[in-house]
């Protein structure tokens, strides 16, 4: 009799169940070193440095899931960042704000394309692709906007950074949001494909699913929500860095902090499996331990290490429980001889 | 397709299958393929290893396109071009290796691709949760209350697994369903109620054609039987007025004896005993025990993938096993390849391209992989090539220099380098996994030749062949393995086809299989 709870299907049928143990910890830790975390002030400021990594890790959430992976992610926050900052001024009127978001939006999802196009049309490997991808756009990045500068409208800046809805962070909103939109799409056919595609391909296309249409998809997806990552993060520091994306201060810029809160959040590298709720905790979580590093006085090259150890870490851990169960396996007499001797 | 409520009973169908013929590059899968199958019938496709059985059954699901012939389907020709279009006009089939997603749900696996809808868009949760009970309600009782719509397949025994490929292709609805070695993983309750729901789906109006390796169950569930013998036809027949006997003598043909490939003196009695196997499980082998002497060749036979890569693959170290394997009397229990090597054990893998040989790289590299350390630091390329061209000239091996990559080579050729590099080593224990898949006659020949030779220089080996005439001109002994055991250890008198197809088909010896549920129960 096979137990349902074993711990093996655990991460199956509640996939948020590690990322929310691991994000308890983190809280625990960082409000003993920072007792004020908890003030809606606080906790408003930190959700919203949060945010553009939380939409873009939904996207990258989609491309793993599919199997697939984007590595050329923080390149296209940078790209739409350029272009949203060389096209607005403090005092756009609304029409043309929505019209260079608008354009913005259909730059990230242009980038996807072609992301989509080398890897479900020309069969090229994702990893290769999108590494190669992610210098072109970088490359257009620094030729739209050179140097960093350019503006933002300030009214709607303002707005972003002082809006609590019901006295509730903002980020909490949005996260809540788009936990929402990813249970309604879960339970659309589309959703069933993304998950069949990422889990075994041939098996998919035998079942008619449409294989590439969906890899296509989950790349222009990608590139939507990086175009909306880049947006609410130019909303934040209220002007453009043309390398913003693709790490100015951080080991690996936004790319490298997607796919760790990717895998930190349960969603599994080899595709097939996970959330876009347990990538936003792990935002939340990457983002609390970086927090934990600063108050913890330790020096800002150290911070680093600690960074890229956690990286590892983080990517390690499954493929070690895998290869520890398997040696525990080795051992065990198969079932069929067990039957036979207690017969 | 999304109707609500129980399936309509579909329209009747018919189809036939005229002259197919279906080639892979120069090779002929299949020469002329009939048969033909109406609403409430039961036919069997029977037929030895590479009969074509496969490849028919493929051509009518749309998996294969055939490059002669007709497919009838209700008295119009019909061309599929994908599995897709031949499931629109009610063809489906289940098939051995699955189509199920491992981390998909139970409900989700059956339904993906055809989900019912709520709004057009919203996966009607409701529906397909009910209708999936309603589909694991045909095989109630025969398998554990834990198989439920939202259990994720990965959880799942293989039986089970097999019993929602099952359920998958019933949630189409087809009009006529290919059940191709559907019953090899069920247990015995499992496929009695699979039985019981053809006889529904019979009556139902449906046409079922049924594939299957055991003998027995053709008897129990079949109206009629098609035997297929080296990619022909042989003959519709109607099972109620046959014997297991003439169905065997039509899968075989002449029962004329195989010529002896080679003379070779007997193996002495008092000859070492070099691998000793002892009651040996892995996850399909269930209690396999043998013993080769040195300068033996043990042939492995029966149909694919009833455990004789498995058994090689155990011996060699390459995957789990539980019981006792001896080498040279010396218990081993290799982890990696490696050990067996040091233990003088070589492996000829099946599929020369991935396991076998770099690809990319020259003759000499593919050679000497396994032997680089002999040749000391800096390697002594002169030596190295010498013994390499030595073995190269031994094998005949046609090639322009030894520096050619080894993807130039023809199949034979490729086959020799593989074999080559173990010869360097002088191994005293070979295992063959099927070495002359794709091989042309003359290279047959030739290797032929060199297993003589290896058997004079007192090499013991193991060799699985999916070519019975191969097996039977060769061997001095032949184990033929069914559903993981040894189903018949054929020597002398009865090292003869009919025998050995017998053999392969679990004839007689199916009746007394014990299923495992029932004992654990």
């Amino acid at each position: 009799m096979r137990n349902r709870l074993q711990l093996k299907y655990l991460p199956l049928r509640f996939p948020s169940l590690f990322p929310l143990i691991l994000l308890l910890v983190a809280v625990t830790v960082n409000a003993i070193l920072q007792p004020n975390l908890l003030e809606l002030r606080v906790m408003n400021g930190n959700l919203r440095s949060f945010l553009p990594l939380m939409l873009v890790a939904v996207g990258q959430t989609l491309v793993i899931i599919g199997a697939g992976i984007d590595l050329s992610i923080g390149a296209i926050v940078s790209l739409v960042t350029a272009v949203l900052v060389t096209n607005l001024l403090p005092d756009s009127p609304p029409l043309v704000i929505i019209g260079v978001v608008a354009l913005a939006c259909a730059a990230g999802m242009a980038a996807g394309a072609l992301n989509g196009f080398g890897v479900a049309v020309l069969r090229l490997p994702p990893i290769v692709t999108t590494y190669a991808t992610g210098f072109i756009f970088s490359g257009l990045a620094l030729w739209i906007l050179p140097r960093p500068g350019g503006s933002m409208p300030e009214q709607l800046a303002r707005l972003y950074r002082r809006v609590t809805p019901l006295n509730i962070p903002l980020g909490i909103w949005i996260a809540l949001i788009l936990i929402l939109l990813w249970a309604l799409f879960r339970h659309t056919r589309y959703g069933s494909y993304l998950i069949a595609t990422g889990g075994k391909p041939e098996a998919a296309y035998a079942t008619a699913v449409p294989v590439n249409a969906v890899r296509f998809g989950s790349y222009v997806a990608a590139g939507l929500f990086a175009a909306l990552g880049a947006l609410v993060l130019t909303l934040g520091t209220g002007s453009g860095d043309p390398r913003i994306g693709v790490g100015i201060t951080t080991t690996g810029g936004m790319t490298l902090d997607s796919i760790v809160a990717v895998v930190l959040g349960g969603t599994r590298l080899s595709g097939g499996q996970g959330g876009v709720a347990g990538s936003i905790l792990g935002v939340i979580i990457l983002g609390l331990i970086r927090n934990i590093i600063s108050f913890a006085d330790v020096p800002s090259w150290n911070q680093t290490l600690v960074d890229a150890t956690i990286i590892i870490v983080a990517l390690a851990a499954p493929g070690l429980i895998g290869w520890i169960r398997d040696r525990r396996r080795r051992a065990l007499p198969p079932k069929e001889m067990v039957q036979e001797v207690a017969g | 397709m999304d109707e609500e409520g129980k399936m309509a009973t579909p329209p009747p169908v018919s189809l036939s299958a005229e002259h197919i013929v279906k080639h892979f590059g120069g090779v002929v899968a299949l020469a002329d393929g009939n048969l033909d199958v109406q609403s409430g019938e039961v036919l069997a496709l029977l037929g030895a290893n590479g009969s074509g059985k496969s490849t028919l059954s493929k051509v009518i699901t749309g998996v294969l396109e055939p490059n002669g012939g007709e497919l009838v389907l209700d008295g119009e020709v019909v061309n599929f071009t994908s599995p897709q279009a031949a499931q629109k006009r009610g063809i489906a089939a289940v098939y051995q290796e699955l189509s199920l997603i491992p981390d998909m749900t139970v409900a989700e696996n059956i339904w993906l691709g055809h989900e019912p809808l709520k709004w057009g868009v919203r996966i009607d949760g409701q529906a397909v949760r009910k209708r999936t009970q309603e589909l694991l309600a045909l095989f109630e009782g025969t398998v554990q209350e834990s198989l439920r719509p939202e259990e994720p397949v990965s959880a799942l025994p293989p039986d089970e697994r097999q019993v929602v490929e099952i359920l998958k292709v019933l949630s189409l609805n087809p009009r006529l369903i290919i059940l191709d070695e559907a019953t090899a993983s069920l247990d015995s309750r499992q496929v009695r109620r699979l039985f019981e729901l053809i006889s529904s789906w019979k009556e139902a109006g449906k046409a079922i054609i049924f594939v299957s390796h055991r003998m027995e169950e053709i008897f129990r569930v079949a109206d009629r039987a098609v035997i297929l013998r080296n990619g022909k036809s042989k003959g519709a027949e109607v099972i109620a007025e046959t014997t297991e006997q003439q169905l065997v003598n039509l899968m075989i043909g002449d029962v004329a004896a195989v010529p002896r490939q080679l003379a070779h003196d007997p193996v002495p009695p008092d000859a070492a005993v070099r691998l000793q196997l002892e009651e040996v499980y892995t996850d399909v082998l269930r209690g396999v025990s043998l013993s080769l002497k040195d300068g033996e060749l043990l042939g492995l036979g029966g149909l694919q993938g009833q455990g004789q890569t498995n058994l090689l693959r155990a011996v060699f170290g390459d995957i789990p096993f539980f019981g006792t394997i001896a080498v040279s009397g010396e218990l081993v229990r290799f982890s990696q390849p490696r050990q067996a090597m040091r233990h003088g054990v070589a492996y000829v893998p099946g599929d020369r391209g991935s396991e076998g040989l770099l690809l990319s790289r020259s003759i000499l590299e593919n050679f000497q992989l396994p032997s680089w350390r002999r040749y000391g630091f800096p390697l002594r390329m002169e030596r190295a090539k010498q013994d390499a061209n030595r073995v190269a000239d031994t094998l005949s091996l046609v090639r322009s220099s030894l520096e050619a990559s080894a993807q130039n080579l023809s199949g034979g050729n490729a086959q020799k380098v593989v074999i080559g590099k173990w010869l360097l080593r002088q191994p005293q224990l070979l295992l063959l996994n099927d070495p002359t898949k794709g091989v042309d006659v003359g290279t047959k020949r030739e290797f032929y030749n060199l297993l003589a030779e290896l058997r004079r220089a007192g090499t013991a080996i193991l060799f699985y062949s999916s070519d019975d005439e191969e097996l039977l001109g060769l061997c001095d002994r032949v184990l033929v393995l069914h559903d993981g055991k040894v189903s018949a250890e054929l020597s002398g008198e009865r090292l003869t086809r009919s025998d050995l197809v017998t053999a392969s088909m679990g004839a007689a010896q199916d009746n007394d299989r014990v299923p495992d549920r029932e004992v654990a129960a």
